[in-house]
């Protein structure tokens, strides 16, 4: 009996933190003026070793790190919402008229679905990146539609199996439309599934974003943590051993993944962890 | 065996699904360089590509661009039927030789990978499912998700930092020095290392998960009412029940093997598929672009069939309910 | 006991016949095992087939596999005289057939040597003598001939299309080492010692430059000693890394100003950019020190208008460039470009906002951050276009672009009519260059100084040419840069020339290991 309590609070402990890291980060991204000792255009001398002016030492361009840091949360956050975001609803929609409908309309979602599962993600979006050199708004799009196919799959199985439920046929014969239906009975019963779903793309949109960086192939002019790392790689910071230039991003990117993970994982009772796909 | 005619008829049905899938990406990468706007032959050929003006006819018969489409997309089915993927002028050799040569390493490394991956990641994982209360078992979890929700190649540099950079135990770069068998083991000892930790902690996880969600249903708790011991319970049925999601991936880690694991490969300066690709697309190389695109789709496919037959096998109600 | 010293000299002996390599790094990769047609390898096929000239470090151009060369009064005749005794690597002698095959199937087959195939009209093999006729004068040629390797005809005749052979060797060659293999996987190229090497005997058996994908992987094979030294094209040692390497204790750094720079190129073709006055105020806006400091990290100064550096023969002190952020906007100003709805950009004659498209190759990718920075700071918009190597190449050349930032290399501001003249001449093409002058006055002068070989009267063209730049800006320098190279401590006998820097003949030759 103690140690189940002791576990919950452990888990509890865990999910608290990892709330409030993502809080922090959000803060961050609002209002990165108010902790950034400089701001993100002010250049000192370049590859300043890390004192207490400059806490993360400058880059090979002579910014101040720990200032870019806090001022690369934002489009970092940004890009994982918004393409979360964007695949959920994509892929939720799909999934629901899939299910709900059937039929040939499911055959032809299911084979689009196919189609994009069978394309090999990185490759794909390196490619298109590559020729389209994207902005951000753009990098969200390709990001996004490239991951919404599993939620659209879960999504048709949860919605196949309920629309077969009690309350939904009776809604149906007292003759409320798909489209209510849909939204008022269905949705709400598969939202402990479509958030775990949701902080999955979001810390895979995450990923992606820091590893096209690495690629150099997102926008030049975003300054995210995946880029910061990219730089630190081709300028010379692995040579000068400069671990406080290219440590701290990646820290931040793992710290938001696992966060985002771990508040992902709140609907789960311990018998089902559907998390991890 | 158990597949009952059900079964069958639903596995038909995913392979036409497939095959329809296969099409429509054979027709877009077939019509894409021939509807673009721009010169066909520069979409064909790859950019940048200096021709002379003969060069440019002889190549325009070659790939009969003066005829009608449904003639030129035969005659292209049939030129992919003898696996003629095309030639590409920035690297100066046919497309399917150059596949066939950065494959090999590729199948290498990747493949000692995966497997290693398995041995190293589906036991535990599944220990960990069925004892979960364990400290060893959160232990382990904690490491695995850690490892899961880090980006690959920053993985890849922070031991490139540490283990190559920092003291100098392994080399900077390529397959081997000397073509001989302790080169190579030196030289791949990070890549693998690396990639298995990676499919490891993802087989961990999700073995542990599908452990975790059998162990709640009923039928173990039927069984064990029978007087059956533990561990059989485990092996003899919560096992093959559980195995099943990891089958799918496993699958697919070996489709997508062809498209090479990039990232290590530019972290560690490999020379195989990934590297082969990510050139093409920075060189403009469409020829190798669309071969490997092809054959990677291929191989997926065929894998994601296996999976499903292998799905089948393991549990033949899949699919009754579809 | 005499038997136990005498097995163990047995068993030192296969040891100390070990093979003696040297170890290049370089950033420069092998694409395709493809002699001529790939990039990196047209660059290291000097080594194991000497070109017909070469350049001694003081820039002089000396015979390579040439003895001398004559040249008639019009100089439209070139006769090149072969040094005697020298042997391709499977023991045939080298012959002036080879090199009247090599010249000929470069202008055939080769895009980049077309002009050879345009001007070429006649070669005459005589013995050791090869005499070129061209159907126009050309006072460069020795020059040119730089860069070409010459090939064994017996080898490469029956080959169809040279440019797209491929092959991991072994290559026939006539330097002091020939080609063995192109190891893509292990991603080295090895060259061994040519056994008819008739001159004098390398002190290594093997070269192998190894390249490396990034310049600090580069770096850290240099400094962990697993390489001997680094070679990059026309480039200097990173700068990032020289700290680290002069902490190493290892090597000795050697610093020296190099022709090659980095500049803003502009497509005069469109306005406001063909307009002098504009270009002038944004010469005022850049601020050249810091752009030395971050882009060199001091290795390098601020330059002069006359867009040459004192490293080249020729060159003349004019005005520096200077930062004055005011005097460029009150530049704008008075040439009538105003800002009048207050939006902090000013507008063209077309009363639009003067928005710059910057076209750059991912290499620049800082420059062109403070270049825009600099210019919105005097009202000027500029967007930023970061494209792929080749992408570049096709959009410069179709003048898809406003301004463009690039750089020159010690070869290509000797080309054409030296003194950069190669880069801005409207009929001169090539990979790195812009084409963008068309001006009479510049054109005539770069024919008058293809026309003439006499010393004095060139250097006043030089003078006149600096003068040009100085006035007309068809580019702005942003920095001179001096050249780091790193000179191996345990190794003597380096030789450096400004084209190739130690990957000559001399340093192939010459170096050995220190006793």
């Amino acid at each position: 009996m103690k140690r189940g309590r002791c576990k919950r609070t452990l888990q509890d402990i865990s999910l608290y933190l990892c709330i409030g890291v993502i809080t922090l980060f959000f803060i961050l991204a609002i209002i990165p003026e108010v902790f950034a000792p400089f701001p993100e255009n002010k250049r000192f001398i370049p590859y300043m070793d890390p004192d207490t002016v400059h806490f993360l030492g400058t880059d090979d361009m002579g910014y101040d790190i720990f200032s870019l840091l806090i001022y690369a949360a934002r489009i970092s956050l940004l890009i994982g919402f918004c393409a979360g975001g964007f695949s959920i609803f994509i892929g939720t929609a799909t999934g629901l008229v899939s299910g709900y409908f059937r039929g040939w309309i499911d055959d032809l979602l299911m084979a689009l679905t196919d189609i994009v599962l069978i394309i090999p993600k990185i490759p794909a979006i390196i490619l298109i990146s590559a020729f389209l050199r994207p902005s951000i708004w753009i990098l969200i799009l390709i990001l996004g539609f490239f991951s919404w196919e599993t939620t659209a799959r879960v999504v048709r199985a949860r919605t196949l199996q309920m629309s077969t439920s009690g309350h939904v046929l009776s809604a149906r014969s007292l003759g409320f439309s798909s489209y209510q239906i849909l939204i008022s009975d269905i949705v709400p019963v598969i939202f402990p599934v479509l958030l775990p779903k949701f902080m999955l793309t979001i810390t895979g949109a995450m990923i992606s974003e820091a590893s096209l960086s690495f690629l150099g192939l997102s926008d030049p002019t975003m300054n995210s943590w995946g880029r910061m790392i990219s730089d630190a790689f081709t300028h010379g910071g692995f040579i000068r051993e400069m671990w406080w230039w290219f440590l701290p991003p990646a820290i931040c990117i793992s710290g938001a993944i696992i966060s985002f993970i771990r508040i992902g994982m709140v609907y789960e009772k311990p018998g089902q962890e559907t998390m991890v796909e | 065996m158990g597949a009952s005619f059900l079964s069958f008829h639903y596995l038909i049905r995913k392979i036409f699904r497939y095959l329809f899938s296969f099409v429509i990406i054979l027709l877009v990468v077939f019509l894409l360089p021939r509807m673009m706007p721009g010169d066909p032959i520069a979409n064909l050929v790859g950019e940048d590509v200096y021709l002379s003006p003969q060069k440019i006819l002889e190549l325009r018969s070659a790939f009969g661009l003066d005829s009608p489409l449904h003639e030129q997309f035969f005659v292209y089915c049939m030129k992919l039927y003898q696996l003629d993927l095309g030639y590409s002028f920035h690297m100066h050799a046919p497309v399917s030789s150059l596949l066939i040569d950065r494959a090999a390493w590729t199948l290498l490394y990747i493949g000692i990978a995966i497997v290693c991956g398995i041995i190293i990641g589906v036991g535990p994982g599944e220990k960990a499912g069925w004892e979960s209360e364990k400290w060893w078992a959160h232990f382990l979890s904690a490491g695995a998700v850690l490892i899961s929700s880090t980006p690959p190649y920053l993985l890849s540099l922070i031991v490139l930092v540490i283990f190559v950079y920092h003291f100098g135990w392994f080399p900077l770069k390529g397959f081997y020095d000397t073509f001989d068998i302790t080169s190579i083991i030196h030289h791949l000892v990070l890549p693998i290392s690396v990639l298995t930790v990676f499919y490891a902690s993802r087989n961990f996880l999700i073995m542990r998960g599908a452990v975790l969600s059998e162990k709640c249903q009923l039928y173990p708790q039927f069984v064990r009412s029978l007087g059956i011991p533990e561990k059989d319970i485990l092996s003899g049925h919560i096992r093959k029940n559980a195995i099943i999601p990891l089958i799918t991936l496993i699958a697919l880690d070996f489709g997508f093997l062809f498209s090479g694991a990039l990232f290590i490969e530019i972290v560690f300066s490999l020379n195989g598929m990934g590297s082969l690709i990510y050139d093409a697309i920075l060189s403009r190389d469409y020829p190798v672009l669309t071969g490997s695109f092809l054959v990677i789709s291929v191989f997926v496919i065929m894998a994601n069939i296996l999976s499903d037959i292998l799905c089948i096998v393991l549990d033949p109600r899949t699919g009754r309910n579809e | 006991m005499v038997l136990t010293a005498a097995i163990l000299a047995c068993c030192c002996l296969p040891v100390m016949a070990e093979e003696k390599i040297l170890r290049v790094a370089t950033t420069n990769e092998v694409k395709s095992p493809a002699f001529i047609g790939d990039y990196t390898l047209g660059l290291f096929n000097h080594i194991s087939n000497p070109p017909l000239m070469q350049m001694d470090q003081n820039g002089k151009l000396i015979g390579l596999l040439a003895d001398h060369y004559e040249v008639s009064s019009d100089n439209t005749q070139w006769t090149f005289y072969i040094k005697e005794n020298q042997f391709w690597s499977d023991g045939t002698p080298v012959t002036g057939d080879d090199v009247a095959f090599s010249i000929q199937m470069y202008g055939k087959s080769v895009p980049n040597a077309g002009w050879i195939g345009e001007t070429l009209t006649d070669t005459a093999v005589d013995g050791n003598k090869v005499t070129f006729t061209f159907n126009k004068p050309y006072t460069n040629l020795a020059l040119e001939f730089t860069s070409y390797s010459i090939l064994p005809r017996h080898i490469w005749e029956s080959v169809e299309n040279p440019n797209e052979y491929t092959s991991t060797g072994p290559y026939v060659g006539a330097g002091p080492f020939y080609l063995d293999n192109v190891d893509l996987n292990a991603g080295k190229v090895i060259f061994k010692r040519n056994p008819y090497w008739k001159g004098t005997s390398p002190a290594y058996d093997a070269v192998e430059i190894s390249w490396f994908k990034n310049e600090d992987a580069a770096a850290k094979a240099l400094e962990s000693g697993a390489m001997d030294t680094y070679w990059k094209y026309a480039s200097s040692y990173p700068y990032a890394a020289v700290d680290s390497l002069k902490s190493s204790g290892t090597f000795e750094i050697l610093e020296k100003p190099t022709s090659g720079l980095t500049f803003l190129g502009f497509n005069l073709k469109k306005e406001p950019l063909s307009d002098i006055s504009f270009r002038d105020a944004i010469s005022y806006a850049i601020n050249y020190q810091e752009m030395v400091n971050i882009a060199t990290l001091g290795y390098g100064r601020v330059p002069n208008r006359g867009f040459i550096p004192p490293a080249m023969d020729g060159y003349i002190s004019t005005q520096a460039m200077e930062y004055n952020p005011e005097t460029a906007k009150k530049k704008l100003e008075s040439a009538g470009y105003k800002d009048s709805n207050g939006n902090g950009i000013v507008e063209g004659n077309d009363g639009k906002d003067i928005v710059l498209d910057l076209l750059i190759r991912n290499a620049y990718s800082r420059e062109a951050e403070l270049v825009k920075e600099y210019l919105e700071k005097v009202g000027i918009g500029v967007e930023i276009r970061s494209v792929e190597d080749n992408t570049w190449f096709e959009l410069k050349d179709t003048y898809n672009y406003d301004i463009t930032l690039t750089r020159t290399t010690p070869w290509g501001m000797l080309m054409h009519a030296n003194w950069a003249t190669g880069y801005f001449d409207s009929r001169r093409t090539g990979q790195g260059v812009l084409h963008t002058v068309d001006d009479p006055v510049f054109l005539e002068l770069c024919d008058n100084i293809l026309a003439t070989t006499d010393t004095t009267l060139l250097n006043r063209y030089a003078q006149d040419v600096q003068n040009y730049y100085a006035d007309n800006l068809p580019g702005i320098p942003l920095y001179w840069k001096n050249d780091i190279t790193p000179y191996n401590k345990k190794i003597t006998g380096w030789y450096s020339n400004p084209l190739y820097g130690i990957m000559n003949e001399f340093t192939l030759t010459g170096v050995k290991p220190v006793a």
